[in-house]
This record gives structure tokens, C-alpha cells and sequence, in this order.
């Protein structure tokens, strides 16, 4: 991954990449996200991947094509 | 989705976070989609705007030090000039006091010179006195002895002319 990418604004990635690595449940993460960030309140995070394709389709994106590109996100971090 | 990577629901996690807060700077309030990755544009932003932080940084760091190392010349500059002041000070207050003692002692002298001086007049003028005394002591010493040589002479006289047979009243002055 080319590291300049991270210029931008994907903090709360490597947030959500860090709680992975350390074990924890991304419910409990998204769930404690919310208490400071209000885009994500009124989500619903008990259905994590009904949620992730109603998003998806609301904002015309590729969910698998997104998905894959954290995938490569996620792999090029973990190197 | 049902990469190793990922488990337990984490990359529907990651999608919902990439729509929702973006990922190279976009979301859904902003241009989310696929294309998420920084474009060339964005990176050459971002690395500019990362210099252009990292020299006013510098500037601001240098910047700082020019005023501390400013403050400090000009702390130093305040010590030395209240310092020198202090010394002149010191030494016009040494001067001012030299100068005191100085009227002090003269005074001092002029009035024991006075003192003298009047002590020397008296005894200059109980001197004339004592003098005009003798002097006149001595007048009326002379006066005397010419009056006794005179009343002797006449004394004389008068018996010589006793001793011629007539009487020859004195007459002589005194």
C-alpha cells in the first residue's frame, strides 16, 4: 500500500484496525464510536452486515469492491 | 467477505466506518465511494500542506528561540545598565560624601582659625593695653624723676643763694 494514502482522513480505520488486533467486538466498538461521533447513531449495529449494505446502496457503492480494498487496507497494514 | 483477515463481522464494521467517516478524506456528507483511495491531487495537497506545517513549525520554533534569545539580550542588557547605574551611584554617593567631609573639615579649620584669630586679637590688643600701661608707667616715671631732678636743683639753687646772704624765692617751674 502506497503509504501517502493515509494522508487522509482514515483515522477512524486505523482505530477500528487497532480494536480488531487487540480482540475486541466490532459491535462494542462502533457501539462506543457512536457515543462521540452522532453519524453513527441510529444505526443499526446489532446487524452490522444489513447495515453495511444499506449504506452501501444509499450512497451507490460497490460493497464487495469497497470491501476488497479494505481487505488490501488491512493486509498492507498488517505487513 | 469471508476473508481471513477480518472475523467476527469486523469488515462490515470497516464498511460501515469507510461510508460513514470516509477513507482518504471522504464520507457520505462528502463524495463516499469506491474511489476513496487519495487522488494524486490530494496527496500532493496533503504532502504540501504537511511542508508547508512542518516550515512554519520550523519558523515558529525559530521564531520562539529569536525571542527567548531576544528577551535574554535584552534581560542582560537591563542588568548591566541597573548595574552600572548602581555603580555610578554608588560612586557619586561616595563622591557627594568625600565632598561633605571635605566642607566639613574646612569649616572645622576656619572656625578654629577664627577662634585663633580672636584669641590672637585679644591677646594682641591686651598686649597693646599692657604696653600703652608701661608706657605711660614709664611717662610718669620720667615726669617724676625730671620733677624730683628739677625740685632738687631748685633745692640746690635756693641754698646757694642762702648761702650768698639774700634770698632769692624759687621760681622755678615745676
Amino acid at each position: 500500500m502506497n503509504p501517502l494514502m493515509m494522508l487522509g482522513n482514515s483515522n477512524m480505520m486505523m482505530q477500528a484496525m487497532g480494536a480488531m488486533m487487540r480482540g475486541e467486538s466490532p459491535k462494542d466498538f462502533l457501539r462506543n464510536l457512536a457515543n462521540t461521533n452522532p453519524q453513527l447513531q441510529g444505526l443499526n449495529l446489532d446487524d452490522l452486515e444489513g447495515t453495511a449494505k444499506s449504506l452501501c446502496e444509499k450512497n451507490n457503492i460497490n460493497m464487495n469492491e469497497l470491501a476488497a480494498k479494505i481487505q488490501d487496507f488491512a493486509k498492507s497494514n498488517n505487513k | 467477505m469471508g476473508d481471513s483477515t477480518f472475523s467476527g463481522g469486523w469488515i462490515f464494521a470497516f464498511l460501515i466506518i469507510a461510508v460513514i467517516f470516509g477513507w482518504g478524506g471522504a464520507g457520505v456528507g462528502g463524495n463516499a465511494n469506491v474511489a476513496a483511495y487519495a487522488t494524486m491531487a490530494d496527496v500532493n495537497a496533503a504532502i504540501n500542506n504537511q511542508s508547508t506545517q512542518q516550515a512554519l513549525g520550523a519558523i515558529q520554533l525559530s521564531s520562539a528561540n529569536n525571542n527567548y534569545e531576544t528577551s535574554r539580550l535584552i534581560s542582560d542588557q537591563n542588568m548591566t545598565m541597573l548595574q552600572q547605574q548602581n555603580s555610578n551611584l554608588i560612586n557619586a554617593i561616595q563622591g557627594f560624601n568625600q565632598v561633605s567631609s571635605n566642607i566639613a573639615n574646612g569649616f572645622s579649620n576656619v572656625s578654629a582659625q577664627i577662634a585663633d584669630l580672636g584669641y590672637r586679637m585679644e591677646n594682641c590688643c591686651c598686649g597693646i593695653k599692657t604696653m600703652m600701661l608701661e608706657n605711660r608707667l614709664q611717662d610718669a616715671q620720667i615726669a617724676l624723676n625730671n620733677q624730683n631732678a628739677r625740685i632738687v636743683a631748685a633745692e640746690q639753687s635756693q641754698y646757694l643763694l642762702s648761702q650768698l646772704g639774700s634770698f632769692v624765692p624759687t621760681t622755678a617751674a615745676v
